[in-house]
């Protein structure tokens, strides 16, 4: 690829420890995108891999350009799943100097791996193991010596192979609703550190940047949850977190802030720190704090709990339905229900239109049937573009699928897309 | 080239440099050119500051490849024989003086009045300016100045607190405008291609000298505008008033020897123009003096064993993993607000990354040809060295954080690195230097 992507294929092999760069096949014109990942993933299905890579637009100046991906097999759904690499990781997946990367085999002791400007290392990760991701993350962060690291990590959720296990992005939960976490944890992978200070090239530079600018004018500035609702059973999240909010976040490049900072151990108009170390919770998923408050939990409760799953490497939307029946309040009680949920086989989220289909996860909203769905699914992950700015900022997906031509030099439309995945027999 | 995007790959792409290039790539006393292949010294030793390397890279865009980097010891122990061109960048004066000495001073006027050519920017233009005449400075003098950016009680600054001042005697060297200035020719420059159709040029001035006093004839450039791209201790207005019409660079002839002195750094690699500038001068100077100490030289092709095709592989990339370690976490160091102040120069966190950047971008270029690297041990220093300096750049980050004094880690870090870059860029243009006079591509293996 000579636009929008740089590096080759990283292949790493956990069992014999090795890293090996090779080419990246011609035959993907649109470049290592989610389906090429499908058919790699084909390719060395007998080798169990995980594959992180990103978007034809992830990382660039084009709006809500953070997606990229981590694809596995599912110990819950059977079959592939793909979770979304967004907040940071995305982009700093782009950067890291490889276009793809598939980690094969299992090792035998713990290791993490550290991808930086094109380099690859195995680290021994054995004085990380047992750790929750929050001290994996500052661990591995103070190790490398730099906080923009991006840290894609399980907790004890994962490494015990959890049902439930999901990895972190960093010290915030993921849209990972497959259990990739707990693949992780049996490949011995306690985490994927991320950091590349490169630059991208696009085919037209000039096109790309004034088109992208255009089109983040014209896109919509949220925040909070409610402009993404599921539905009417959804609205009023904001309104329920808002005595703890403290501020809205948004992933790389997006003009909606809808990651809410809550806190429960500071004053939440503290506008800094007040001293307390960790105030609160990025709260990343509104499903999660959903469930939680149809369960009759207060916010505050419904936080704590979500921080403990984050914490334990649990996804916190499938958490929080296991732990939906019985309100708690006590920070103690919390801590000790999540800490029964680790190791839970848990239930695999319902599948259905919306709710996850193929092998995408739920976090999409419906969009009236599972084609028009799975259609802006697939198109996310090709452009690497937020699936919820997909559906909500009003911006067209062709003016975002044309942008594909001054960036990368190819034509790419959604039948395109569809064909692509239709290849890869997704 | 190298790798480097954006703004700084533009310029190092700029079709200027294409007539020096020619000029230089296919110059050699043996082969009936007009001007011989120069030998370049660059000063890396005591006093000097990170600039040294936009000289190294001004001579790699003009097809100069045969550059040796020199300390202060290497100039009194008669290192200068044998060199064409002596390149002083900016710093700290003081230090570069006291360091250099007597035997320093001695040897520069010896190397010059052997026909050799002085060009010093900055720091290295104050050092031999007739008109800096305290100690430790006057044995250096060797090029008609005055400063004129010096008084006994300059008014206060307006931003910059820190670059503003220098202790001069009982006054003061002040510096009033700080980034890009406009310069255009002086009557030395006649000629030059760069000054074509009374066009200007564009420079940064760094605390460089702003001078008076020289010879009309040997002025080469003079200031002549202000620019945006710049910051200004004082009012625009009062800035301009004082350098406007004032040399900005001058040049001058000693035996068969030439100096020139430059307030503003014209190697400085985003500025072209004034690339184009010095590299004019280096060539007159060696058209005019036909045969060079250089065509007396013959590089790189010592007795020294490389290391194995694997190893220095090997090598290579655990140079590459450490250089990349390294700059990671020299680009947190930037969003923190400290500097160092080491002499009289304040050194930004910045200037960590910009050494490692020098290694990041020439490294591929290194690494394809690592089995020829000789002698081997210089990869593995290279591989040690980035990995003790990751670890420092990690300690003086941590300390940072921790809210503890990182200056004497700082210090540290900053003199390894200069030390190692040098050491990464004597190996890299050693490379460049085997490939332009033909050495084969296969090592010699035991």
């Amino acid at each position: 690829m000579d636009f929008m992507y740089y590096g080759d294929i990283l292949i790493v092999d956990l069992e014999a420890g090795t890293t090996e760069e090779v080419e990246i096949d011609e035959a993907w014109r649109a470049g290592p995108v989610l389906p090429a990942a499908l058919e790699l993933f084909r390719r060395h299905a007998q080798d169990n891999p995980l594959l992180l890579g990103s978007g034809i637009l992830t990382g660039t100046t084009a709006p809500a350009s953070c997606l990229g991906f981590v694809l596995g097999a599912s110990q819950i759904t059977g079959g592939p799943a793909v979770a979304p690499l967004d907040m940071f990781a995305g982009a700093e997946m782009k950067l890291s100097g490889f276009s793809m990367v598939l980690i094969k085999g299992n090792s035998p002791d713990p290791v993490y791996l550290w991808l930086h400007d094109g380099v690859a290392d195995l680290v021994d990760a054995s004085p990380i193991t047992g750790k929750d991701t929050w001290r994996t993350c500052d661990a591995i962060r103070e190790e490398m010596g730099e906080q923009l690291i991006q840290v894609v990590s399980i907790g004890p959720a994962g490494e015990a192979k959890s049902d439930l296990a999901s990895f972190s992005i960093n010290y915030w939960g993921s849209g990972d609703n497959a259990a990739l976490g707990a693949l992780m944890g049996a490949k011995n992978l306690k985490a994927v550190a991320l950091r590349g200070l490169g630059m991208i090239d696009a085919e037209d530079p000039e096109e790309f940047y004034n088109r992208t600018m255009d089109l983040l004018r014209g896109s919509p500035s949220k925040k909070g949850f409610d402009w993404v609702s599921r539905g009417p059973e959804d609205e009023g999240i904001d309104a329920w977190l808002k005595p703890l909010a403290h501020r809205h976040r948004s992933c790389f490049a997006c003009p909606c802030a809808c990651n809410t900072f809550v806190k429960y151990n500071e004053d939440p108009a503290v506008m800094g720190s007040d001293g307390v170390q960790e105030p609160g919770l990025m709260v990343t998923n509104p499903a999660a704090a959903l469930w939680l408050r149809q369960g009759g939990w207060g916010a505050e409760g419904a936080c704590r709990a979500m921080e403990a799953m984050t914490r334990a490497g649990i996804d916190a939307v499938r958490g929080a339905r296991e732990m939906s029946t019985g309100p708690l309040e006590d920070p103690t009680e919390i801590a000790a229900a999540v800490e029964a949920l680790t190791g839970s086989a848990g239930a695999a989220w319902p599948r259905g239109e919306g709710a996850g289909s193929g092998i995408f996860g739920p976090r999409t909203p419906p969009q009236g049937s599972e084609d028009r769905w799975l259609e802006v699914n697939r198109a996310a992950y090709v452009l690497g573009i937020c699936p919820l700015f997909l559906v909500t900022s009003g911006v067209e997906l062709s003016e975002l699928l044309e942008l594909c031509l001054p960036a990368a030099g190819v034509e790419v439309d959604a039948g395109g897309i569809k064909e692509m995945f239709d290849r890869a027999r997704a | 080239m190298t790798a480097v995007r954006g703004r700084l790959g533009k310029a190092e792409r700029d079709p200027v440099f294409e007539r020096y290039r020619k000029a230089f790539l296919f110059a050699g006393p043996n082969e009936g050119r007009t001007t011989a292949y120069p030998r370049v010294a660059v000063y890396t030793g005591s006093g000097a500051s990170h600039s040294w390397i936009w000289f190294a890279d001004l001579m790699e865009r003009i097809g100069l490849y045969d550059i040796t980097f020199i300390v202060e010891s290497d100039m009194s122990s008669g290192g200068l024989d044998g060199f064409d061109f002596l390149l002083v960048g900016g710093g700290d004066t003081y230090a570069m003086a006291e360091s250099l000495g007597g035997d320093g001073a001695r040897a520069i006027l010896r190397f010059v009045g052997d026909g050799g050519l002085y060009l010093g920017s900055c720091a290295g233009a104050y050092l031999v300016l007739t008109g800096v005449d305290l100690e430790p400075f006057t044995p250096f003098r060797l090029v008609t100045g005055e400063m004129r950016n010096v008084m006994p009680d300059p008014p206060k600054p307006r931003c910059l607190d820190h670059k503003y001042l220098a202790r001069y005697g009982e006054e003061w060297v002040f510096h009033p405008v700080y980034g890009e200035v406009e310069v255009g020719p002086g009557d030395a420059a006649a000629g030059f291609p760069c000054f074509d159709a009374g066009a200007t040029i564009r420079a940064p001035l760094f605390g460089g000298p702003i001078m008076e006093g020289a010879h009309k004839d040997e002025v080469l450039a003079r200031f002549s505008g202000l620019s945006d791209r710049a910051a200004f201790l004082w009012p625009r207005g009062d800035v301009l008033r004082l350098v406007d019409g004032r040399a900005a660079a001058v040049v001058s002839s000693i035996g068969e020897g030439t100096v020139v002195v430059s307030g503003p750094h014209l190697e400085h690699p985003l500025f072209p123009g004034a690339n184009a500038l010095a590299a004019e001068v280096l060539l007159r100077h060696c058209a005019r003096k036909g045969e060079l100490g250089g065509g007396r030289h013959t590089p790189g092709r010592g007795g020294d064993k490389p290391v194995g095709g694997e190893e220095a592989e090997s090598l290579a990339r655990e140079i590459r993993r450490q250089v990349s370690n390294a700059r990671i976490v020299a680009f947190g160091l930037e969003k923190m607000p400290v500097t160092w102040r080491i002499g009289l120069k304040v050194w930004e966190p910045e200037k960590v990354r910009m050494f490692l950047d020098y290694a990041w971008y020439r490294l591929p270029f290194v690494a394809k040809r690592a089995a020829l690297v000789s002698p081997g041990e210089r990869l593995a220093h290279l591989a040690g060295g980035y990995g003790e300096v990751t670890q420092m750049a990690r300690s003086v980050k941590a300390r940072i954080e921790s809210g503890e004094d990182s200056q004497a880690e700082a210090e540290l870090l900053l003199g390894t690195l200069k030390e190692l870059t040098a050491a990464f860029l004597s190996v890299y243009f050693k490379l460049r230097l085997q490939e332009r006079t033909g050495l084969p591509e296969k090592p010699r293996t035991s």
